[in-house]
C-alpha cells in the first residue's frame, strides 16, 4: 500500500534500485549554499536526507533546507530527531512539512547534544526514535495524534524511515532492533556508514533470517572518505563506525586521496548490491556533494528513473507553469520588438563602424600632414644649414679673392675683372679674357650642375647666386694657378691658409689681406716674412681656439704669437680677449676649488662634467644624512662646474633650506629610504630594520650617509639618540586604552625590586637594574635604569665571524685596543665586553699573563666600562682574572664568568677589590639562585652580582631562555626571592653569530645575509630585554642601533 | 540515597557577606552517609567558613549543629530556637532540608549548603553513581532491574542507540551503556524476549513535568 507516494517510496515499491543522497544544511541562513548542493544532486539521487541539526550543530531547520531543496526539484528525506522536541513540536513540524509537500520523513533519536556546539543545553529526548516512527504512523495511518485525539483532515501524508546501524553492539541485537523499528512503522531503513562489508553481510543475512527484508527496503550507507585523515577520524572518534585497515592502506597508498575515496565509494557500492534485501544505497558525501554524481556515474546508477510523485506546494508547480506560461507569452510578444531593436541597434553599430573607420582615416591624414609639416621643417633647416655653409664658403672664396687681387696688385698678372672695391662681390664674365676653350666647357657644366644642384635643394636666386659665384671664384682661382706656375706658392699659402682658418675668424680684412699679401710677395721673402707668417698662423690658429672656447689653447697660441712678435697688436688683443674669457669662465671655480688632476685620456668637459655629477650626489647624500654643512658645500663646488645644473640649484636650495643640526630620523632616511621612514606601528622594529639595513645593502650613497651617522653622534655627545629608526610607541597609554575598566583590575604592582648593580668608574659608569615592574610595564611600577649595550671585543681575529659582520670591524680586527676605542666611538657602545677568547686551553691556549697585559690596555684605553670574559675554562679564568684585577686594581671592571666551579677563588678577589662579577650558570632557575647563594655566602654582595643564565639565540632555544629568565624575574618580583633580584646579563652576541643562519651566503630563499644576522641579533636581544635582561652584550653595530632604538620606543 | 556534594566555599562566602553570625546546621540523614552534610562535614565546614573571614577581614561568628533529619518536622522544630540571634543558617541538608526550614521556620533565612546531585548508590569509598531518575513511573521490571531511564544518556525506552560500542556509551566511555547491559542481563535471565517488546511513549508528568509531586496516603494522615 502506498504511503505517502513520494519519488522514493515509488522508485522502491517499482523494485528500482534506489539511490539517495545528503544534503547538510548551512550553519547558515544562507539560502545559496542548499540550493547549490541541490543542484549538485539533481539528477542523481532519487531523494537527498536533509539532516536536522546533524551532530546537534545548529544550522539551518531540516524542513526548511528540504523545502530549498524542493525548490530546486530534489526531492527531501526530511530528517526528525528527538533530540530538540518534544512530541508537541514534533507533530506541528510534521504537519508543516506535510502541508509543503515533504513526503519522506527520517525518524532519528538523534546525537546527543554533548558532541555539538551546545553541549549546556537541554536534550529533550521526550522519546525515542521507535516512539517517533510509531508516533508519526499513528497520526498517518490512524489519524491521531499522539495523545489519541483525532486530525480530522489533512493527517500527514508521509513515507517513513529509520536508520540502522550494523557496526553497533551488541551486535546481535542489532537486526532485532530493525525489527522493532519496522514493527513501529518504518518503510526504509538507511544503514550507518558501511566500510566493513563482510560485518553487513553477516548483519543482512540476519536481517533476511528475520524475513525483515521483505517488510523493509534496506539503504546501504556509503560514504567516500575525503582523505586518508578524514578516515583515521571517522576510524578512531565516531563511536559505532567500523572503518577497516583495509579502507586505511588503500588511501595510505593512493597518490589522489580523493580520487581513492571515490573509488572506495563505488567499490562497496558494488559489493552491497549482490547482497541480499539491499534495495538501494544512501551515498552520504559529507560536506562533499561534489563526489555524488561522481560515484553514481561510476556505480552505473546515474540513470535515475523519471520522478515521480515530487509535488513541491510552496512555489508550487501550478503558479511556477503559469508564471512560465505567462513569461512565455509575454516573450511572444517582446520578441519582434527585440528584433527590431535588435536590427537597429546593428544598423547603429554598422554607422558607429563606419564613422569609426572614417575618423581613423582622418587622423591618419592628420598624422601623416604632421610628418610633412616635420619634414618640411627639418628640410628647411638642413637647407638654413646649407646656405649658411655656402655663405660661410662664399666669404671664405672672398678673401681668397682679396688675396689673389692683392697678388694682381703687386703686379702679377691674373685675369680677373676688375670690381667694385669696397664690395667682396665680383662678376665673373666666362667670355672673358684668356679663358681657354677647354675652361668654357668646364666651366659650362658645372654651371649646369649648379643649375640642377638649385633645383635639388630648392635654393632661391640669390643663395643659387652666391653658390655659382663661389663655385666660379674657385674655378678662376685653380686655373689661374695652373696657368701661371709664378704665383703657383701663392694659391696653395692661401688655400691652406683658407683651409686653416674659418671664414668667420677673418673679419680684419685690411690688415689679413695686407698679411697675406705681404705673404704671398715671393720677391720679399726672408726669415722675418716667415716669422711673420708663422705669427699670423698662430694668431689665425688661436681664433679658431677662441671660437671653438678653448680660452686656454687660444691663450697659449696668442702667447707663442707674442713671443715671436709682442708687437702684434692682434695677438695681444686677442691673448687679452682669451684671458677674460678665461677669467669669466674660470673665476667661480678658481675662487672655491680646483677640479683634482684630470687623466689624460679624458676630457676637460667630459672631467668637468663627471665631477658636476659627483658633487651633486655628494650633495644629496649629505643631505639625506643632514649634514647641512657638507650639503652645501658640495652643491656650491657642483654650480662652480656649472653654475646652471638645476639638480645643483634645487639641492643648494634644499640644503639651505635645512635645519642646522636637526637630524629628525625621517629627514635623515628621507631620500633612500621614503616608503620605511614613518614606520607602520604593526611592525615597528622590522620596518625600522628594513630602513635601515636596506640602504647599506642596496644604495651606496645612502650606506656612506648611514656610516657616517655615528660619528656625527658621538661628536654631539648625545648619549644615544634614537637614531636612523624610530620605534613606533603606543599612540595611547594603556590607561586610556582600558578605557573605563579600573586601573586597579590590569594593574599588578610588583613587591619586589631588582638589585641596581654598576659596573665601571667615573660618569661614564653603567648601572642596570633597580625596576620594581615587570619589564618595560612603566604603568605598573619603574625601571630606574633602562637596559644597556655593551658591544663585544675579541682579544684575537675571530676566526668564525662572517664578513658580513667582520667587515664593520676590518680595520681594527686583530688590535683589541684599536678595536674597543672604535666600538666606543663610532658604534657608541656603552660599555665593552673583553672576550679573552686565546686563553682557552683548548684554543690558542696563551699565557694568562700575556692576555691580561692586553685586556689591561684595553680597560686603560676606554673610558665606558670593560666586562672582561674569560675563556670559560674554570681554572684558566681563575688564573687569567686574578692575573688581571692584579693589573686593574680598584677599577671597576666587571669579571665574567663565575661559575659553580670557580666562583670560590673569584669572589673572593671580587670581594676584596669590590668589582662586579657576572655569576654564570646552566639555563635553569635553580643552578642560578644556588650559584647567587654560594656567592652570597662567601660574602659576595647580591648588588654586586650580574647573573648569566646562558643564551639561546632565536631559533636556538630562545623560547627556553625565555622563559627561565621569565620565571627568575617573576620569582624576584612578585615573591620576594631575594636570591634572584639580581639583573641579567646576556652574552648574545656569540650565540648569534656562530648559528649557521648568519653564515649562510645571501638567496633568495633566505634572503640578505647580513640583514639576516643583523635581524637575529636585533630580535633575540629585544626578546632578552622584554624577559628582563638588562645588560645586553651584542656585536653588530646595525644590530646595536635597532635594539636602542627598541630600548628607546619602549621607556 | 541522595547523593549531594558542598557547594564551593567562595560561592557560601559569597551568600554570607556582610552577615555576622552564622548557624551551619547539619543532617544526620542521606547527606551524612554521603559524607556531605554530617557532624564531620559541618564542622569542616564551619571551620573553613572562618578562616575564609578572617582573611576576607570580616568579623563573622559560626555556630554549629546537626540534626537527626532535616526533613521532618519533630527534628526541625528546635530550630525556630537554636537560629535565634543568627543572621542566616546554611543548611547542609539535601535541598529538602532547605526548602522545609524555609517552609516551616518563618524568620529564619536558610542558604543552601550543598548541591544537591542524585539519587545515588555508594559504589565504594568517595563514588557515587545514579540510579533512579525519580521518574515516577518505574519500568525496572522491564529492563531486569536497570534504569534506562536514569542511566542511559538519551534516556532510551527500546534498546542501545548506534552509538553504543563495546558496551560503553558514546557519550563517556567511562560509562557502560546500560541499555547493552539490560540486553546482556535479560539474556541471562532467559527474558531476551522482552527487548522485541516495544516500550510505549513514556507519561512525563509523574517525573515532574505535571507540576510538583505530591503523595497522600489517607490511612496514615493525622
Amino acid at each position: 500500500m502506498i504511503k505517502a507516494g513520494s519519488n522514493l517510496e515509488n522508485i522502491l515499491t517499482n523494485g528500482q534500485f534506489a539511490v539517495t543522497g545528503e544534503l547538510g544544511p548551512p550553519k547558515s541562513g544562507n539560502y545559496d549554499v542548499v540550493r547549490e548542493k541541490a543542484r549538485i544532486l539533481k539528477g542523481y539521487v532519487d531523494a537527498a536526507n536533509i539532516t536536522d541539526c546533524q551532530t546537534a550543530i545548529v544550522r539551518m531547520s531540516s524542513l526548511t533546507a528540504g523545502l530549498i531543496a524542493m525548490s530546486e526539484g530534489v526531492e527531501p528525506v526530511m530528517q526528525m530527531t528527538c533530540r530538540d522536541r518534544n512530541r508537541i513540536a514534533i507533530q506541528a513540524e510534521v504537519l508543516g512539512a506535510s502541508a509543503l509537500g515533504i513526503k519522506n520523513l527520517l525518524c532519528l533519536t538523534g546525537d546527543h547534544q554533548k558532541f555539538g556546539n551546545h553541549p549546556q543545553s537541554k536534550g529533550v529526548f521526550d522519546m525515542d526514535s521507535i516512539q517517533l516512527l510509531g508516533m508519526i504512523r499513528q497520526m498517518r495511518d490512524e489519524k491521531r495524534f499522539q495523545c489519541g485525539e483525532e486530525i480530522k483532515e489533512a493527517e500527514p501524508r508521509l513515507f517513513l524511515g529509520a536508520a540502522a546501524n550494523p557496526f553497533a553492539d551488541p551486535f546481535e541485537y542489532r537486526p532485532k532492533r530493525l525489527a522493532k523499528k519496522v514493527s513501529a512503522g518504518a518503510s526504509f531503513v538507511q544503514t550507518q556508514i558501511i566500510y566493513n562489508v563482510e560485518k553487513f553481510k553477516k548483519f543482512m543475512e540476519m536481517v533476511c533470517d528475520l524475513g525483515l527484508h521483505e517488510k523493509v527496503y534496506i539503504l546501504a550507507g556509503v560514504t567516500p572518505p575525503k582523505s586518508l585523515g578524514m578516515a583515521r577520524y571517522m576510524k578512531n572518534n565516531v563511536p559505532g563506525l567500523d572503518v577497516t585497515d583495509d579502507i586505511i592502506k588503500r588511501l595510505q597508498g593512493a597518490k589522489d586521496q580523493k580520487e581513492e575515496g571515490i573509488n572506495i565509494a563505488v567499490d562497496i557500492i558494488n559489493q552491497v548490491r549482490e547482497i541480499k534485501g539491499v534495495h538501494g544505497v544512501h551515498v552520504m558525501a559529507i560536506e562533499w556533494e561534489q563526489a555524488v554524481p561522481e560515484i553514481v556515474k561510476r556505480a552505473g546508477l546515474d540513470k535515475r528513473p523519471e520522478m515521480k510523485g515530487f509535488e513541491p506546494r510552496l512555489g508550487a508547480r501550478a503558479e511556477i507553469e503559469d508564471a512560465v506560461k505567462k513569461a512565455e507569452q509575454e516573450s511572444g510578444r517582446l520578441a519582434p520588438e527585440i528584433d527590431r531593436l535588435k536590427n537597429e541597434v546593428t544598423a547603429a553599430n554598422a554607422i558607429a563602424v563606419k564613422e569609426q573607420d572614417r575618423v581613423s582615416g582622418l587622423s591618419a591624414e592628420v598624422e601623416r600632414l604632421k610628418k610633412e609639416v616635420r619634414d618640411t621643417q627639418l628640410s628647411m633647416e638642413q637647407k638654413e644649414k646649407e646656405v649658411s655653409r655656402l655663405r660661410a664658403e662664399l666669404s671664405q672664396a672672398m678673401s681668397e679673392l682679396e688675396a689673389v687681387k692683392a697678388q694682381a696688385a703687386s703686379g702679377q698678372s691674373i685675369f680677373v675683372q676688375e670690381q667694385d672695391a669696397c664690395e667682396t662681390d665680383f662678376i665673373f664674365d666666362p667670355s672673358g679674357g684668356d679663358m681657354t676653350a677647354r675652361d668654357q666647357v668646364i666651366l659650362n657644366s658645372l654651371t649646369l650642375g649648379l643649375e640642377s644642384l638649385r633645383k635639388a635643394l630648392g635654393l632661391n636666386e640669390d643663395q643659387f647666386e652666391a653658390i655659382k659665384r663661389f663655385m666660379e671664384a674657385q674655378f678662376v682661382i685653380s686655373t689661374g694657378g695652373r696657368q701661371s706656375p709664378a704665383v703657383s706658392a701663392a694659391p696653395v699659402t692661401t688655400a691652406k691658409a683658407v683651409e686653416s682658418k674659418p671664414v668667420r675668424v677673418i673679419d680684419t680684412k685690411p690688415a689679413q689681406s695686407e698679411v697675406v699679401a705681404d705673404v704671398v710677395a715671393p720677391s720679399i721673402q726672408s726669415q722675418e716674412d716667415l716669422l711673420r707668417k708663422e705669427v699670423v698662423n698662430l694668431i689665425a690658429k688661436a681664433n679658431v681656439a677662441m671660437h671653438k672656447k678653448d680660452y686656454e689653447t687660444a691663450l697659449k697660441t696668442f702667447e707663442s704669437a707674442l713671443a715671436i712678435d709682442a708687437s702684434d697688436v692682434k695677438a695681444q688683443e686677442g691673448a687679452k680677449k682669451a684671458r677674460n674669457a678665461m677669467g669669466t669662465v674660470a673665476q667661480p671655480a678658481v675662487s672655491s676649488f680646483a677640479l683634482p688632476a684630470r687623466p689624460d685620456e679624458i676630457t676637460p668637459e667630459q672631467w668637468s662634467f663627471k665631477w658636476l655629477v659627483r658633487y651633486v650626489a655628494q650633495g644629496n647624500v649629505a643631505l639625506s644624512a643632514g649634514d647641512k654643512s657638507r650639503a652645501v658645500e658640495a652643491f656650491r663646488k657642483a654650480l662652480a662646474i656649472d653654475s646652471k645644473d638645476e639638480k645643483a640649484v634645487a639641492g643648494l636650495k634644499n640644503a639651505e633650506a635645512m635645519q642646522e643640526g636637526a637630524i629628525s630620523p625621517k629627514s635623515e632616511m628621507s631620500v633612500a629610504i621614503q616608503p620605511e621612514a614613518v614606520a607602520p606601528k604593526s611592525e615597528p622594529v622590522l620596518a625600522a630594520v628594513r630602513s635601515e639595513v636596506q640602504p647599506e645593502v642596496k644604495a651606496k650613497p645612502a650606506m656612506s650617509a648611514v656610516e657616517a651617522k655615528p660619528v656625527a653622534v658621538t661628536s654631539v655627545a648625545a648619549p644615544v639618540s634614537a637614531g636612523d629608526f624610530e620605534f613606533a610607541r603606543e599612540a595611547k597609554s594603556l590607561t586610556e586604552r582600558a578605557g573605563a575598566m579600573p586601573a586597579n583590575l590590569f594593574i599588578e604592582r610588583c613587591s619586589g625590586s631588582i638589585k641596581p648593580v654598576t659596573i665601571g668608574d667615573g660618569d661614564k659608569a653603567v648601572t642596570v637594574g633597580g625596576m620594581n615592574t615587570l619589564p618595560f610595564h612603566l604603568f605598573e611600577g619603574e625601571m630606574a635604569n633602562a637596559p644597556r649595550i655593551a658591544l663585544d671585543v675579541l682579544d684575537v681575529a675571530p676566526e668564525d665571524w662572517p664578513d658580513s659582520l667582520a667587515r664593520h670591524y676590518s680595520d681594527v680586527i686583530g688590535d683589541p685596543v684599536k678595536w674597543a676605542q672604535k666600538s666606543v666611538n663610532e658604534y657608541s657602545a656603552e660599555a665593552i665586553c673583553f672576550s679573552m677568547v686565546s686563553a682557552d686551553p683548548n684554543g690558542l691556549n696563551r699565557p694568562a699573563k700575556d692576555v691580561a697585559a692586553v685586556a689591561k690596555a684595553v680597560v686603560d684605553a676606554v673610558d665606558v666600562p670593560v666586562i672582561v670574559w674569560g675563556c670559560g675554562n674554570a681554572e684558566k679564568d681563575t688564573e687569567l682574572l686574578r692575573e688581571l684585577t692584579g693589573l686593574t686594581g680598584n677599577k671597576k671592571v666587571c669579571i665574567a664568568p663565575l661559575t659553580d666551579a670557580n666562583y670560590r677563588g673569584l669572589g673572593a678577589t671580587a670581594m676584596a677589590l669590590q668589582i662586579p662579577v657576572v655569576a654564570a650558570t646552566p639555563i635553569d632557575v635553580n643552578l642560578a639562585k644556588q650559584l647567587n647563594i654560594l656567592l652570597e655566602n662567601l660574602g659576595v654582595s647580591l648588588s654586586s652580582i650580574l647573573m648569566d643564565t646562558s643564551i639561546g639565540a632565536v631559533g636556538y632555544g630562545l623560547e627556553y631562555t625565555y622563559s627561565v629568565m621569565e620565571r627568575i624575574r617573576l620569582a624576584a618580583l612578585t615573591q620576594q626571592d631575594e636570591k634572584l633580584s639580581v639583573p641579567f646579563i646576556c652574552n648574545l652576541g656569540r650565540e648569534v653569530w656562530k648559528t649557521k643562519e648568519t653564515k649562510q651566503p645571501s638567496s633568495e630563499l633566505l634572503g640578505d645575509q647580513e640583514r639576516r644576522g643583523i635581524m637575529m641579533e636585533a630580535v633575540t636581544a629585544a626578546s632578552l630585554m622584554l624577559a628582563g635582561g638588562e645588560l645586553m652584550i651584542m656585536r653588530h653595530p646595525q644590530a646595536v642601533r635597532l635594539a636602542k632604538a627598541f630600548i628607546q620606543g619602549l621607556m | 540515597m541522595i547523593i549531594a556534594e558542598r557547594k564551593p566555599l567562595s560561592e557560601i562566602l559569597g551568600m554570607i557577606q556582610g552577615m555576622h553570625r552564622i548557624l551551619v546546621l547539619g543532617c544526620r540523614g542521606c547527606v551524612a552517609v554521603c559524607s556531605s552534610g554530617g557532624d564531620k562535614e559541618v564542622a569542616v565546614l564551619a571551620s573553613a567558613l572562618r578562616l575564609g573571614a578572617v582573611k576576607a577581614g570580616s568579623d563573622m561568628s559560626f555556630g554549629v549543629q546537626t540534626l537527626v533529619r532535616q526533613c521532618d518536622p519533630e527534628y526541625l522544630a528546635p530550630l525556630a530556637e537554636m537560629a535565634k540571634g543568627y543572621d542566616a543558617v546554611i543548611s547542609t541538608a539535601c535541598g529538602v532540608g532547605v526548602n522545609f526550614i524555609a517552609d516551616r521556620c518563618p524568620g529564619v533565612r536558610v542558604l543552601p549548603g550543598l548541591n544537591t546531585t542524585f539519587y545515588g548508590a555508594n559504589l565504594s569509598s568517595g563514588e557515587w553513581r545514579e540510579m533512579c531518575a525519580g521518574c515516577g513511573s518505574c519500568v525496572l521490571h522491564l529492563t531486569g532491574g536497570l534504569c534506562p531511564v536514569a542511566r542511559c544518556a538519551k534516556g532510551l525506552s527500546n534498546g542501545p542507540c548506534g552509538g553504543s560500542v563495546g558496551g560503553r556509551c558514546e557519550i563517556n566511555p567511562e560509562t557502560a551503556c546500560v541499555w547493552h547491559r539490560i540486553h546482556d542481563k535479560l539474556t541471562d535471565l532467559g527474558e531476551a524476549d522482552r527487548l522485541m517488546d516495544i516500550m510505549p511513549i513514556k507519561d512525563w508528568r509523574t517525573a515532574g513535568h505535571g507540576g510538583p509531586r505530591k503523595r497522600i496516603r489517607e490511612e496514615l494522615l493525622p
